[in-house]
């Protein structure tokens, strides 16, 4: 065994051990054990920080791995299937390493963090043992090198986040949100695990690389509209854990959850994992299923974005950025940008998180005041919070000097790339929404900066009566309108407010502040070039290798004819490149290349629309000269549209809920007439099959009982008579016995 | 009918005696209540039998007949002694050496 495997295997069971000590114990250590869990996080992460250090540093090879696996289940010889045997294995590449870190680094800010903002509650040491957990799963979604695992895994990240966005469980709210997150992630796992199913049934392996490798040599027997099936399946999983435009609904509700939980999970590095996880299976993806990923996740970014600008809770304003971004990731990944996809993953979980605790320690200096509209003026208050916000504020908005800037350029340059070479007007809409999305991305985040730490204090403003925006209520505390004494939170809690914001800056990943390329990270994380490329959708699979070659030279110089002919006729094009998939290699070295191209473009443009963004932020609310207020009320159907979030609750409420309502009170009904009908029927008749049994035998068995009793009985009293007990009576009946015999004996000898 | 034929007494006449001591003898032991009675009873019957054994060996001509009532006459002094002490103890059990009275073989 490798010596990386076995330091992460350690990393690996670091946290689960914190679960275990704290979950049990946390009542009997002082200080409710929280000591345990900052301090196994801290050396999980230490020790994550060395397996970076040799990876990314030492080694510095973008093909760096090491993999280690054991036999976990092996059920024999099952009929039907062969040989079934389940293997649990740990790989070490770049993007696992780069993760292993980022994930210690975040869940030990996060610990430490929570000792100062969940100070008091009654169940702190609890909350530290859901830390423990979730950072288990997540660490075990990293390291797992094959598909069952990462299910489980997968499956466990989940229920850390149930428990831990039903924190506050008594609130009513917290309860519904968690059972929201959980029911809809359940539908994306589904998918997910019809996906993993289709593979299984064509490979028999959950390997990654034995998956790969066998699809690369063509092993996949079913045509490709099923790989592509299977791509989208698993991409479902995707969709539900990183809050995809269908199911993303449970994410803004998930803030009901503590902050740090906000900033841990439903930030940077749960809601993360889909991503992760669409790209350790980014090699399977078909074409078809990519423009699938790419359009939800241009549609996702740019709703989430939209929705964004309207709301008042500091933290749904965070969850919808996030939700946008996220939607970043899945679009990049979609059209190609592999590694700068990754890239916005690490970026945006180190500043994403910083803004969450930002808002944590606002919301805790603010008495748990979550309502924007109430806050104002807090930057002479909370300097430190103030500068870290706006840090990752920036790097968010993807201003030049910034980590984001870097990482969301390289994405939109891939999204050029790949509309140019795909030549389809609809494919512009890709890159087309994800400049507006940033433009919106600016505009809300300058909103929100300004709303919280410029003007004048606003709390005086806030209607009495106004409970029900006051999150997050931990009990035991003072009455929400005591806003006096905000003052700058305490060092453990302003620390990991540094440390991520300091991360946020372009250095931290590339020398050079306008392009990602020329930094570490993405050099170390190439995209891997797809292996459905060489896959055949023939059934003749001998007679395609050999016309492979002219096929593919074709093809080649038909796109070069396309790139340049800009008039060329598009849906042919389009058509004939859905059709057959000999030349998926070309295209995606024609879409890295042209994303490589449009590099410059995308600077431009993105630099254009922060700014625009940012300028209208400042116009609306630093200057005055457009008032929101009456803007919103010029435009109140779109405001409206905005601010009550696409309807989307309000839809699924109409459609899916009501609906399997009505689907479950059809199947009441269906159950209490017809089911019940046949049982109670078939209830009836044994009943009166009972009742003749019955009579049968009261009547039938128990009188011939009866009969041989009052028989034996009456027999019995009429002997029991001879019995007199008197020597006489027995003399006389002996007598007549022996007379009788002599009449019997004599007369037989006389006739 | 003569003298002679008086005079003799033939075995019918045995029989006849035999068989209407045997009778009273039964109808003794079966109507007394007195326990000592019935005792007299039970000798009246076995000296019928002793009739019948010495007339059957006076007609027969052997000695057996003879022999056999002379065993019953001992056996019935010695049968007389057991009855009669288990009369003694009925009466102690009891108070009475009534039949009539002595019913507790019914239970």
């Amino acid at each position: 065994m490798h010596s990386l495997i076995q330091l992460s295997i350690v990393v690996l069971l670091l946290p689960l051990l914190s679960f275990v000590i704290l979950i049990f114990f946390n009542r009997r250590l002082p200080r409710r054990g929280d000591f345990v869990g900052v301090g196994i996080l801290g050396t999980a992460f230490a020790l994550s920080l060395y397996i970076f250090w040799q990876v990314i540093v030492q080694a510095y090879d973008p093909a760096f791995r090491v993999a280690w696996d054991f036999t976990w289940i092996d059920l024999g010889n099952v009929p039907g299937l062969g040989h079934l045997e389940i293997k649990m294995g740990i790989v070490i590449d770049n993007i696992a390493s780069i993760m292993l870190s980022m994930v210690t680094l975040i869940s030990f800010l996060v610990h430490l963090y929570s000792t100062g903002y969940m100070a008091g509650d009654k169940n702190y040491g609890r909350f530290f043992a859901y830390l423990g957990i979730f950072t288990f799963s997540m660490l075990g979604i990293i390291l797992s090198d094959n598909l069952f695992a990462i299910y489980i895994f997968w499956e466990l990240v989940g229920l850390s986040s149930y428990l831990l966005i039903g924190f506050f469980f008594e609130k009513e709210s917290a309860a519904d949100a968690q059972k929201k997150a959980f029911l809809a992630n359940r539908i994306g796992d589904i998918g997910m695990w019809l996906g993993i199913l289709i593979l299984y049934s064509q490979f028999h392996t959950f390997n990654y690389q034995e998956i790969y490798a066998n699809l690369a040599a063509g092993k996949f027997a079913l045509s490709n509209g099923w790989l592509t099936a299977a791509g989208i399946l698993l991409f479902m999983g995707c969709v539900g854990k990183s809050a995809q435009f269908p199911l993303h609904v449970w994410l803004p509700d998930a803030m009901e959850g503590p902050t740090p939980v906000s900033a841990l999970i439903h930030a940077a590095t749960m809601v993360a994992a889909g991503v992760y996880f669409v790209a350790r299976i980014f090699v399977v993806l078909t074409p078809d299923a990519l423009h699938v990923i790419a359009f939800v996740g241009a549609f996702t970014a740019f709703m989430a974005a939209t929705i964004a600008i309207t709301q008042h809770d500091i933290k749904r304003v965070l969850a919808y950025s996030t939700v946008s971004q996220l939607g970043y990731m899945v679009l990049g990944l979609g059209v190609g940008a592999y590694s700068a996809s990754l890239f916005h993953l690490v970026t945006h979980a180190f500043f994403k998180a910083c803004l969450f605790l930002g808002s944590g320690a606002i919301i805790h200096a603010m008495h748990h005041e979550q309502d924007m509209r109430w806050m104002g003026g807090l930057r002479k208050q909370m300097p430190w919070t103030f500068a870290t916000f706006t840090l990752a504020t920036l790097a968010l908005a993807g201003l030049p000097l910034t980590s984001g800037f870097l990482s969301k350029d390289a994405i939109l340059a891939g999204a050029i790339g790949f509309a140019q070479v795909e030549g389809g007007g609809i494919f512009y809409l890709i890159p087309f929404l994800g400049f507006f999305s940033a433009m919106l991305t600016a505009f809300y985040m300058g909103r929100q900066i300004w709303l919280v730490f410029f003007g004048e204090s606003r709390t005086h403003l806030k209607p009495a009566d106004d409970h029900h925006h006051s999150h997050d209520a931990h009990s035991g505390h003072d009455d929400a309108h005591a806003h006096h004494g905000v003052h700058e939170v305490e060092w453990n809690m302003r620390a990991p407010l540094v440390i991520l914001a300091a991360l946020s800056i372009f250095f931290v990943y590339s020398p050079d502040p306008l392009d990602g390329a020329k930094g570490w990270f993405m050099k170390m994380i190439p995209t891997p070039s797809t292996v459905v490329g060489s896959y055949q959708n023939h059934s003749d699979i001998l007679h395609a290798e050999v016309i492979k070659t002219s096929h593919e030279e074709n093809v080649v110089v038909e796109h070069q004819n396309n790139k340049h002919d800009a008039a060329a006729n598009a849906t042919s094009q389009t058509s004939t490149e859905h059709g057959e998939h000999f030349y998926a290699d070309p295209r995606q070295a024609a879409v890295i290349h042209a994303g490589h191209g449009a590099h410059y473009t995308a600077i431009y443009i993105s630099s254009v629309m922060v700014i625009l963004g940012i300028g209208l932020a400042c116009v609306v609310y630093v200057f005055n000269i457009i008032d929101p207020e009456k803007t919103a009320h010029a435009i109140r159907p779109l405001y409206l549209f905005s601010f009550n979030k696409w309807y989307w609750d309000e839809i699924y409420q109409a459609t899916f809920i009501r609906g399997s309502v009505i689907i479950a009170k059809m199947l009441s009904w269906f159950d209490t007439h017809v089911v019940d009908g046949i049982v109670n029927g078939v209830a009836t008749i044994v009943r009166n099959f009972a009742f003749l049994n019955n009579s049968f035998d009261k009547h039938v068995v128990d009188g011939l009982v009866n009969f041989t009793a009052f028989t034996i009985n009456t027999t019995g009293g009429l002997l029991k008579k001879l019995q007199t007990g008197k020597v006489q009576t027995y003399i006389v009946m002996l007598i007549f016995v022996v007379f009788g015999y002599f009449v019997f004996y004599f007369s037989r000898l006389v006739y | 009918m003569d003298i002679q034929q008086l005079s003799i007494i033939s075995i019918y006449h045995y029989l006849t005696i035999s068989a209407l001591l045997l009778g009273l003898g039964i109808f003794a032991v079966i109507t007394r209540r007195n326990a000592i009675v019935i005792l007299m009873g039970v000798e009246l019957i076995l000296n019928a039998a002793n009739i019948n054994f010495l007339a059957f060996s006076k007609y027969n001509g052997g000695m057996e007949g003879v022999m056999f009532s002379l065993f019953i006459i001992v056996i019935a002094a010695a049968e007389a002694a057991i009855a009669l002490a288990i009369i003694i103890n009925i009466y102690k059990l009891f108070k009475s050496v009534d039949v009539s009275r002595i019913d507790t073989m019914k239970e």
